[in-house]
């Protein structure tokens, strides 16, 4: 066990290392200003100059530079000129990663263990999956070169990350899914004690307004408290209503077309103006629709369900960048002893890999092809962006899909044994009863905590 | 959940489709392939002809104003320049002053342009950057310096924004008879467009010094014009050296006492350029125009500047048009039974339906393909063909006109019939150009070139280039479907705690994929070594050469240790097969990514890799194997396999060809070394290749070897085996387009590497 700390720890050195190497010697590279690591929303250069703006007592939005929030100019202004900041956070962000790997893991071998199937994950050759996602995450070409390029979203992923550790810290995060337990309970029910099981439920179902309104209220305390302060910042310059355009106007309307590796600068640099807004409220809503839908299915596996939530988001959102890309497949990373373990594969990772190699290839050439060579034109570097937004399509559906049989695989297999075991029942009744009892009950609570970490989520990201 | 656990009783056609594809990959990659070579080898037949495509155009629609009196003065301008020849001091200096006075005659604008032809500098991203993103360092002699001479014409109906750029390049030392005619051709256009009314855009004319190299001067100028340096170079020149002083004295004193302005002129985005050298050639019974239109990289100007040029020489001045051919090929004899066939095919095709139109003359078809090898072969090589090139990198459409004479110009009416059918050629195209009102646009970029009147476009070349690698995929993944199917089979049949990768079955190609980006790795830093090497100084090319291939077979070695330790795995030797397909699968579908890539970025370069490559990934297979079996077709499996492996080899192959062309004893290595040389300095995709793609059959080779022997040999044995393998392969990098070249042009080549 020590020695595989050791390797990760050597190869987190080794990353950090390379970081160095590449932001010390940056004279061939010039990634700050590609398109596919800077965004409007992510550029430092940008970030920057508001800052230049705000120092010389002028508004940080005038001139359409800067477009995040005034509070990110005092944190960050300051430090625009050492790139180490990015470093630190990358650094900052695998750790967490592999805290919530671990958190999960943890979960995971006790919910196996509730339903007495613990002798499957034993995982002895490779590293355990918290350090996989971590040295993913750092090693992911995208994220080294969203590091080196200068861009925000380091620290954007820092922040979501940061929440999520936050939610699985306060909750105990991951399960199988809860049908598993109802089966139990539809087994139990058949024996002698199953009134006593059904009366455990229905105590237990009643749902708990505590926590959520406790969150609730925490998060309206908080929101208040940012907003005070912004309101503050920018009271000089156009206040609150000013920020809004500037900020979550500017994201929701698209008005800054220069391309990226997104899809819809493309789509609403052709559409006609009079159309523009009703597409505008299609594209925001095809986010919001599958939001629902979504949670329901996969409501027992909220980490995986933030997964699929960042990797639609980095998809559908206005201004994507190679930073989105990197968190959700260190997220990915995560999940790689259910997606990739032994009772379910993902099929088309090789296929995923190439495709993912491929398009990161491809993107810089056409836009050279584009922009400096003049022989290509803006459809080459779009149909480029195009497969990108495929590959992701492929990906989240593939992942979900592989989670969901993963999850079948794990109720078939604690039915079979389950039901060996009801032979022997009736021989163990009181244990049988007692463990029922406690299985019961934490199936319960664990849901209804996950009920509250996935609404959690959902602020969080829509926000 | 059951039906998920049953096989599906029906899929859909296209599943259906891609697993039949996928089981009959063998039959379908032999099909494929040679639908591909064949689909080569039809492209003559296939060109269409060309066609102008932007209407603005209008070529022809205007009388040549061009006048006798315009090459009367055209006459005495050639007449002065070249008595300068007969003074002994200064010449440089004095043509340039020649040319600035006849210039400033005409009312030009004229300023002088001092640079140094640019230290051929390697940068390895130079791709992907802007091509202005490098710094230049300047610490050179002054001794080695040009001056260019730039006039500008402003047009009267312009706002200054645009403008139509003419080059002459001439050895300001010496000046040649046949440089001075086409000096002499483009005064007689700048003359009449100094008086014309029609004109909307300025008309630069560079008089380019090409004392080192007609590239170079054009391309210091461009620089020039598109980065301003707000630091006055001359200004600490003249401190140092004295020619130049010279010159601003010269300036200073020159007879009509106006002042040349010592700064920088511009006029404005450049919508075209056009190139004009006279050679003499007394082989031809015809005044014959030669177009050149390589660019680096596989670049083409749009196809609608050589129509135009095409259609006014063609039509309007007489002049006998073509463009460069591989002249090898014309006698070839398999070529002209080709043709044949295909001549006779395509009588049967008409005999049965005469709308159908198919097959050319079998003369047709040896010129055709002749003049489209030497297209792949230029394009390919990533190496301009003449001073155009340098305009492409500014994307300026730009191309050479090779005016040459039916006979020696001596007789003063021959050269004023030459001079004015010369000057009406290039006014006609600047009229057309001048018409223009945006960039050239609307025709192809991306073409080939089969006849001057004969094209053949990207979406026609393209299939044969797709049937060539289409392969690669469906064989990578029969490989890796049947190498998952081995593994979950053995599974079932194993206890499962024994082995522990199978875990992660289906991320089993993570390994080998590792394997294979530690070879790419390796093939990076051999291709960056001669960076370093270049920083050594007073070496020979032999030298550099050695240097090159110790390090990079030293190189290998720390790697391997280092990075691949490919030892510590291999252990049962049952799973070496399953491995190994996982292995090459991984292999063929980086290659497959890689040659994609490459033939965005440049068509000819994976179109003859791929020719190369594809076969060699096809038939890859473990060597101590073959040896074991020793059948008849494992054998000559294996022969093959070498015999690949020997053309791939890139200093082999380069002797062979040499020595095939000029005889055996005029080899030395370090030719080869000035031949790679050429082309890093060029920055060529070719060189760019190595990188992504070559190294993958070393990757294949080597793993593989490594892996099969292992088990069975002592290890020096193997390492032997796999450092002649690999080091072969590591030196494959810039020569696959060997199979097309002849030594004329690879000595133009080093010709050029070296004036650099």
């Amino acid at each position: 066990m020590a020695a595989k700390e050791g390797r990760f720890w050597g190869w987190a050195f080794a990353s950090v290392i390379f970081r160095l190497i590449l932001i010390y010697f940056p004279n061939n590279l010039n990634l700050s200003s590609r398109p596919e690591v800077s965004t409007p929303l992510t550029s430092l250069r940008r970030l920057a100059e508001g800052y230049w703006l705000k120092q010389s007592s002028l508004s940080p939005y005038a001139g359409s530079m800067y477009h995040g929030s005034p509070l990110l100019l005092y944190v960050l202004g300051p430090l625009t000129a050492k790139s180490l900041v990015f470093v630190i956070a990358d650094v900052v962000n695998a750790l967490l990663i592999r805290v919530i790997g671990q958190n999960l893991q943890i979960s995971y071998n006790q919910r196996l263990k509730a339903l007495s199937l613990d002798a499957i994950p034993k995982e002895k050759a490779i590293l355990p999956s918290r350090d996989i996602a971590a040295l993913v995450y750092l090693w992911n070409p995208f994220t080294i070169v969203s590091c080196v390029g200068l861009s925000t979203s380091p620290i954007e992923n820092m922040a979501v990350i940061l929440s999520l550790y936050g939610a699985c810290t306060r909750y105990g995060p991951e399960t199988p899914p809860r049908k598993l337990f109802d089966g139990k309970v539809e087994d139990s029910a058949s024996s002698n004690h199953s009134h006593r099981a059904m009366k455990q439920q229905g105590a237990a179902t009643i749902f708990s307004w505590k926590p959520v309104l406790k969150f609730l209220m925490w998060s309206v305390v908080w929101s208040i408290y940012v907003l005070v302060l912004c309101g503050l910042c920018v009271r000089h310059y156009g206040g609150l209503h000013e920020m809004f355009k500037r900020t979550y106007g500017f994201i929701l309307t698209v008005p800054d077309l220069s391309p990226n590796i997104g899809v819809l600068w493309y789509f609403f640099a052709e559409v006609f103006e009079f159309f523009r807004n009703f597409f505008l409220i299609v594209f925001h809503m095809n986010i919001l629709f599958m939001v629902l839908p979504l949670a329901i299915r996969l409501n027992h596996r909220p980490c995986f369900l933030a997964f699929v939530y960042i990797a639609i988001s980095s998809m559908l959102k206005s201004y994507p960048s190679v930073g989105d890309a990197a968190l959700y497949l260190g997220l990915l990373g995560l999940f790689v002893n259910e997606l990739a373990g032994k009772f379910i594969d993902m099929q088309f990772s090789f296929f995923l890999f190439c495709v993912y190699v491929g398009v990161s290839l491809l993107s810089p050439v056409m836009h050279n092809l584009w922009i400096w060579r003049g022989t290509g034109n803006a459809n080459f570097y779009f149909a480029t962006a195009m497969a990108y937004a495929c590959f992701q399509i492929v990906l989240v559906v593939e992942s979900v899909s592989a989670m969901l049989s993963h999850d079948r695989k794990l109720k078939k297999l604690s039915i079979a044994k389950h039901q060996e075991s009801k032979s022997q029942q009736h021989s163990t009744n009181d244990l049988s009863d007692s463990r029922t009892r406690t299985t019961v009950k934490s199936a319960v609570a664990s849901w209804i905590e996950d009920l509250c970490i996935l609404r959690n989520n959902a602020f969080l990201l829509s926000i | 959940m059951a039906e998920t656990e049953a096989p599906r009783p029906r899929q859909r056609p296209i599943v259906r489709l891609g697993i039949f594809l996928i089981s009959h990959s063998f039959s379908f990659s032999v099909v494929c392939c040679t639908a591909g070579v064949l689909a080569l080898l039809l492209l003559p037949i296939l060109a269409k002809n060309t066609y102008i495509s932007e209407n603005a155009l209008m070529p022809g629609s205007a009388n040549p104003m061009l006048s006798n009196q315009d090459v009367l003065e055209a006459n005495r301008f050639v007449k002065d320049l070249i008595a300068l020849n007969s003074k002994p001091r200064g010449s440089g200096i004095e043509s340039q002053r020649l040319i600035a006075q006849y210039m400033k005659d005409l009312g030009a604008e004229v300023n002088y342009h001092k640079f140094h032809p640019q230290i051929t500098q390697f940068h390895p991203l130079q791709f992907f950057s802007s091509p202005d993103s490098g710094t230049v360092e300047r610490n050179i002699s002054c001794s080695f310096h040009g001056v260019n001479t730039v006039g500008i014409t402003r047009a009267p109906r312009g706002d200054g924004k645009e403008a139509i750029v003419l080059v002459t390049p001439y050895n300001s030392q010496k000046i040649k008879q046949a440089e001075a005619l086409s000096l002499g051709t483009a005064y007689s256009v700048f003359s009449l467009l100094s008086r014309v009314t029609w004109l909307a855009k300025d008309i630069i004319w560079l008089v380019s010094d090409s004392q080192h190299g007609e590239y170079a001067a054009v391309s210091a100028w461009l620089r020039d014009y598109h980065i301003p340096m707000f630091t006055r170079l001359h200004t600490v020149n003249a401190e140092t050296c004295p020619d130049i002083n010279y010159l601003y004295d010269v300036r200073d004193n020159s007879v009509t006492g106006r002042k040349i302005y010592d700064g920088f002129k511009r006029a404005g985005t450049m919508a075209a350029a056009l190139v004009i050298k006279v050679v003499d050639r007394s082989e031809t019974f015809d005044d014959n125009l030669n177009i050149y239109a390589e660019a680096s990289n596989g670049q083409m100007p749009n196809l609608d500047l050589i129509n135009i040029v095409n259609y006014l020489a063609v039509h309007r001045q007489g002049f006998r048009v073509k463009v460069e051919k591989l002249w090898s090929l014309l006698d070839s004899k398999w070529l002209k039974n080709l043709g044949e066939l295909f001549e006779s095919v395509g009588q049967v095709v008409s005999s049965i339906n005469p709308q159908w139109k198919f097959g050319i003359p079998a003369a047709d078809y040896t010129e055709g393909i002749a003049t489209l090898a030497s297209s792949l072969y230029n394009q390919a090589l990533g190496v301009p063909t003449g001073p155009h090139g340098a305009f492409r990198d500014y994307q300026v459409d730009a191309i050479t006109l090779e005016l040459s004479p039916r006979a020696s110009v001596d007789k003063i009416i021959r050269q004023n019939d030459f001079l004015l059918r010369g000057g009406r050629l290039i006014e006609g195209v600047i009229l057309s150009v001048n018409n223009l009102l945006e960039k050239f646009h609307q025709s192809f970029f991306l073409y080939l070139l089969t006849s001057p009147g004969k094209f053949v476009s990207v979406g026609v070349y393209m299939i044969a280039f797709a049937l060539l690698v289409a392969p690669l995929p469906m064989v990578a993944a029969s490989l890796y479907a049947d190498a998952i199917n081995l593994n979950s089979s053995q599974n079932n049949e194993k206890t499962v705690a024994d082995e522990p990768g199978t875990a992660l079955r289906s991320l089993k190609w993570v390994n080998a994929a590792k394997k294979v980006f530690v070879v790419h790795l390796w093939g990076s830093v051999v291709s960056l070594l001669p960076y370093f090497i270049c920083q050594i100084p007073n070496r020979s090319p032999t030298v550099s050469f050695i240097i090159w291939f110790l390090l990079s077979v030293l190189s290998f070695f720390i790697m391997f240790l280092i990075l691949a330790s490919p030892f510590s795995h291999a252990k049962e030797s049952q799973l070496h097969l399953r491995e190994w397909a996982i292995l090459k699968s991984v292999t063929m579908s980086a290659t497959f990514i890689g040659l994609c890539l490459m033939s965005v970025i440049n068509f000819s370069t994976a179109e003859l890799g791929g020719l190369l490559l594809v076969p060699m990934c096809l038939m890859a297979q473990p060597m101590r194997r073959d040896i074991r079996v020793g059948s008849l077709s494992t054998l000559s499996r294996l022969a093959y396999n070498l015999v690949f492996c020997l053309i791939g080899f890139p200093p082999v192959t380069f002797v062979l060809l040499k020595g095939a062309f000029e005889g055996f004893n005029s080899i030395n290595v370090g030719d080869f070394w000035c031949w790679v040389e050429s082309l890093w300095a060029w920055s060529s995709a070719t060189y760019l290749y190595i990188e992504g793609i070559l190294y993958l059959f070393g990757a294949e080779r080597g793993s593989t070897i490594t892996r099969n022997s292992r088990s069975e040999e002592a290890y020096l044995a193997i390492c032997q085996l796999v450092l002649l393998i690999l080091c072969v392969d590591s030196f494959r990098k810039v020569v696959h387009p060997h199979m097309v070249r002849t030594v004329r042009m690879l000595n133009h080549c080093i010709v050029l590497a070296r004036s650099l």
